[in-house]
């Protein structure tokens, strides 16, 4: 099995935005300049090879998700007080959709719980590829994407 | 349908099982969107809080998540079909993409569908009149 690409994960994320909250969001080339405070989700996932998917975006990124998902001006309160679980919703699709379209239907798949957390800095950390999308106000939304190695043969 | 017709029929009242509270607004949005005959709309954040509403309240259709805490969707399925009254509610699983070994054991279990999602409301519409039958009426 060949390791994921870009691509893929722009494929997957754009088109989870485009039908969970109406955004029409075009990937971008070059690594955002991430400035506190950023907002960050984590979800794991067991299949064939297990790993963990993580999307983050500034707290307008993840307000402008919360809006439209919600079908409310990004200026209503309530999208600000929804916007973490926004961005926790979206990757809980990202990480269905994700899974079924690398590893197939045919295969067992388990989702985690998604969790979020508000970071002071962008840290290092090991993935296997990641993706960055512009939302329309602006604002990044990245998707990273830390697979388990495969199993080597026996 | 007659004037009468109309009249004998029910809002459909409506739980919706999600540990996100933004999906259950979202949901909740798109139930009131999909052209249904809705009475109230209730909201537990998982299968043990699903289950004490169904105790309290009349409920016509579940609409549930799979992945939450403290009970998952599976097991509140598991457990409403082992229960004579609850048994009957049908439940909808609406929840992110799975594998197809997944879907299945959840019909097994007593789940009488599934939708993916995102979903569009006409797509939970149609389903729910499949389900529900003439009980799930879509406004004229």
């Amino acid at each position: 099995m060949l390791d994921p690409t870009p691509e893929l994960l722009a494929d997957v994320l754009g088109t989870v935005l485009q039908d969970s909250a109406f955004i029409f969001a075009e990937p971008v080339e070059e690594a955002p300049e991430w400035t506190p405070p950023i907002y960050s989700a984590e979800i794991a996932f067991e299949s064939v090879r297990g790993g963990v998917l993580r999307l983050s975006t500034r707290p307008r990124g993840a307000v402008e998700v919360a809006a439209n998902m919600l079908g409310i001006d990004p200026a209503d309160p309530e999208a600000e007080s929804q916007s973490r679980s926004a961005l926790a919703e979206v990757l809980n699709v990202v990480g269905g959709a994700f899974v079924t379209r690398f590893f197939g239907t045919k295969v067992p798949s388990q989702l985690g719980l998604p969790h979020t957390e508000v970071l002071d800095s962008m840290p290092e950390r090991r993935r296997t590829c990641v993706a960055t999308l512009q939302l329309e106000s602006g604002d990044p939304v990245m998707l990273e994407l830390d697979l388990e190695p495969a199993a080597g043969p026996a | 349908m007659s004037a009468a017709g109309a009249e004998e029929k029910v809002a459909l009242e409506v739980l919706i099982v999600d540990d996100s509270s933004v999906t259950r607004k979202m949901v909740r949005r798109a139930v009131g969107l999909c052209g249904l005959e809705i009475g109230s709309v209730l909201e537990a954040a998982n299968g043990e809080e699903a289950l004490a509403q169904l105790r309290q309240h009349r409920v016509d259709l579940v609409l549930a998540d799979i992945n939450m805490p403290v009970m998952n969707g599976m097991q509140m399925v598991e457990r409403m079909s082992q229960d004579p009254v609850l048994s009957k509610i049908p439940v909808v699983i609406v929840a992110t993409p799975m594998s197809e070994q997944r879907v299945e054991r959840l019909l097994d279990l007593g789940a009488r569908a599934y939708l993916p999602k995102p979903f569009r409301p006409e797509a939970l519409r149609d389903l729910v009149m499949e389900i529900l039958g003439d009980r799930g009426t879509a406004h004229a």
